[in-house]
């Protein structure tokens, strides 16, 4: 059984009286400790498939299993759990919360876990070193460049010790040494623990490491690259 | 420091980030529990001052000059100085009527400071010392003695003002001197405020003719009823025999006010249920310019895993802060109001008996209740709305 099966996805917004197919029709099979890159134009429906996968949106149809069981049907606290426990959304633009300071940021998934906030202090603190904040853990979002602040998500979405991460363009704002030392910090997780990773990249070379690549175009979705475990 | 990061602090953050607007709600609930406590406070207060007051009194019904009844509720349970008279012969006729056990009667002077007095302005009451049944319950361990001629004592609200108590003081009263020998228990009636001196000494107040009474006048006549007859129709049979009196029976004493307070109860329900209905809205108002301001926000904790119950979570504790604080301020300020604002009310100026700890307690709970109800009440829509939002969409909503 795979970890996570897409069968027959797609997504349809509706603006007016015109209908979007944002994702149309994706179907994809993913590996516990699969490491897959998604690149594609801009608007072409990678946020709202990553967002699919995620928990964060429903698709109009198909089905979204996750270790046999499709999370479109579960209800909203189960489906908030498996946010909370077997996902670490990194997203494409800004997600800190303005009144946090970093630690209470990364501490916030926490809170909502079954552990309790206070158990996850010591953790927030680490993730924090790990991604080179350790001096900004009391800093407040609107201190941080957009980078720092980048980074803070990346920690908050690691805090859960989730089974999958999705990263939405997660090395975006970041110059060249701390986006490898970040792709480090990835591909170190996914070889120890076995995560899984998805991410979503502009940058080619990026996209390249990944064992698997993939390529959107208007909502279709193909495997350009795989390279055999 | 932060390891203690919980959903309560996440909460206070959430209050402090606008300071100005949680203090005008907290302000505004506070309003509304001030104006509910004291408007319950008032009517508790009347209700059970009129009830002890009349429970209090001696006797089963009252007989006072035609047209004089309001008088002499307003004296007997609200304090006030007022005077009536009628003829002393009146007591030995009605004493005839089948079915009364004793009689006895008070005569009331309103002594005037600098005119006649030297006291406050109060209700000297005049008594006979032989057939009082009235006030001789309340002299209790305090005075084991008659009351001499030249000799008064004094209520027990009535002492403080005229500093009775470790020391005898001397009085003028209508021109004559008295000897301030001692103080009544608390009554919780009228009595509180009276002076109160034996009838003998009328003679000399009339001679020296400071007061509009005249000889052979008496006010009011207490009576008790033989056991086995029903004090309405005793008080009714006294009312048909002589057309000159007005006769009560203790259990219809301060119905008039009791009948007043009731409409001013109703007064009083529709003015705090249209404030709290507008509390409501107020609250409503400003949680949906919440809801919208942080609807991005609950979105990303959403996405990261947060329940509904968790959005719910966080709403309730911010809102029952602003409730319980609200309320809380409300309370103080509304027991406050209701001490010495109370004073200036004539329904309760002279009222002596102040609602118990008790009561008070009773009262300050409910508009607990009530004030955070309505916080939630207000918040409930909102928040719902909030909740129920799809994280992404929430989130892309800029
Ligand atoms: N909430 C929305 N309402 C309407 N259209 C949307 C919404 N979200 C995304 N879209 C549209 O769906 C398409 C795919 O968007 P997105 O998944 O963000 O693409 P990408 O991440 O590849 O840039 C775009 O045309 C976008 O305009
Ligand atoms: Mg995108």
């Amino acid at each position: 059984m795979s970890q996570i099966e897409l069968s027959g996805i797609s997504k349809e917004y509706a603006v007016g009286d015109l209908t979007i197919r944002a994702v149309d029709g994706v179907s994809l099979s993913i590996e516990k400790g699969d490491f897959l890159s998604i690149v594609g134009h801009s608007g072409s429906g990678k946020t709202t498939l990553l967002s699919i996968i995620g928990g964060i949106i429903r698709p109009s149809t198909g089905k979204v299993l996750y270790e046999g069981s499709d999370i479109c049907r579960l209800d909203d606290d189960r489906v908030s759990e498996y946010r909370n426990r077997k996902i670490g959304f990194m997203f494409q633009f800004a997600s800190l919360l303005p009144i946090l300071t970093a630690k209470e940021n990364v501490i916030l998934p926490g809170l909502f876990g079954p552990a309790g906030a206070t158990a996850r202090g010591k953790a927030a603190e680490e993730y924090l070193s790990v991604v080179g904040l350790s001096d900004k853990i009391n800093s407040f979002p609107s201190q941080l460049s957009g980078g720092q602040q980048r980074r803070v998500a990346i920690a908050r979405a690691l805090i859960n010790d989730p089974e999958v991460i999705l990263a939405d363009e997660p090395t975006g704002d970041l110059d060249e040494d701390t986006e490898a030392e970040i792709m480090d910090l990835f591909r170190k997780l996914n070889k120890e623990r076995q995560v899984t990773f998805i991410f979503i990249t502009h940058n080619g070379d990026l996209a390249r490491q990944a064992a698997r690549q993939l390529r959107m175009h208007s909502g279709r979705l193909e495997e350009v690259s795989r390279i055999p475990a | 420091m932060a390891d203690s990061f919980t959903i309560f602090s996440f909460a206070a953050r959430n209050l402090r980030r606008k300071p100005l607007r949680t203090a005008v709600l907290i302000a505004s609930i506070g309003l509304l529990v001030t104006a509910l406590v004291f408007v319950l406070s008032f009517v508790r207060r009347v209700d059970s001052v009129v009830k002890v007051a009349s429970d209090r009194l001696g006797a089963d019904v009252i007989i006072v000059p035609s047209g004089s009844r309001g008088a002499a509720e307003d004296v007997l349970l609200e304090n006030k100085v007022k005077t009536f008279y009628m003829d002393k012969a009146l007591v030995e006729k009605i004493g005839r009527i089948n079915g009364i056990d004793a009689l006895t009667y008070q005569t009331y002077l309103a002594s005037i400071v600098g005119q006649c007095c030297d006291v406050p302005e109060t209700v000297v009451v005049a008594f006979n010392q032989d057939t009082d049944f009235i006030i001789k319950p309340w002299l209790g361990k305090a005075f084991g003695r008659r009351l001499k001629k030249g000799e008064a004592l004094v209520g027990n609200e009535s002492a403080m003002n005229i500093s009775v108590g470790l020391t005898e003081v001397d009085g003028v009263l209508f021109g004559n001197l008295f000897k301030m020998v001692g103080v009544l228990e608390k009554t919780g009636t009228g009595l509180d405020t009276a002076i109160f001196i034996d009838e003998s000494n009328i003679e000399d107040i009339l001679t020296k003719g400071k007061t509009a009474l005249k000889s052979g006048q008496v006010s009011i006549i207490f009576a008790r009823v033989k056991k086995g007859f029903d004090p309405s129709k005793v008080a009714g049979d006294i009312g048909d025999a002589f057309v000159e009196v007005n006769a009560v029976a203790r259990k219809d004493i301060g119905r008039n006010i009791l009948s007043t307070l009731r409409d001013l109860n109703r007064v009083f329900f529709v003015t705090v249920t249209l404030a709290a209905v507008l509390s409501i809205f107020l609250v409503w108002a400003v949680f949906s310019a919440i809801a919208n301001e942080r609807s991005w926000e609950i979105g990303i904790m959403r996405a990261i895993g947060a329940r509904e119950s968790h959005v719910s979570r966080l709403f309730l504790i911010e809102v029952l802060f602003i409730g319980a604080a609200g309320s809380f301020i409300g309370i103080i300020a509304g027991t406050a109001v209701s001490v010495f604002l109370g004073k200036h009310f004539m329904m309760l100026k002279n009222v002596t008996a102040d609602l118990g700890t008790g009561e008070r307690i009773i009262i300050g709970l409910c508009s607990l209740a009530a004030g955070t109800a309505i916080c939630v009440a207000g918040a409930l829509s909102p928040v719902r709305r909030l909740k129920k939002l799809e994280p992404l969409l929430a989130i892309r909503k800029d």
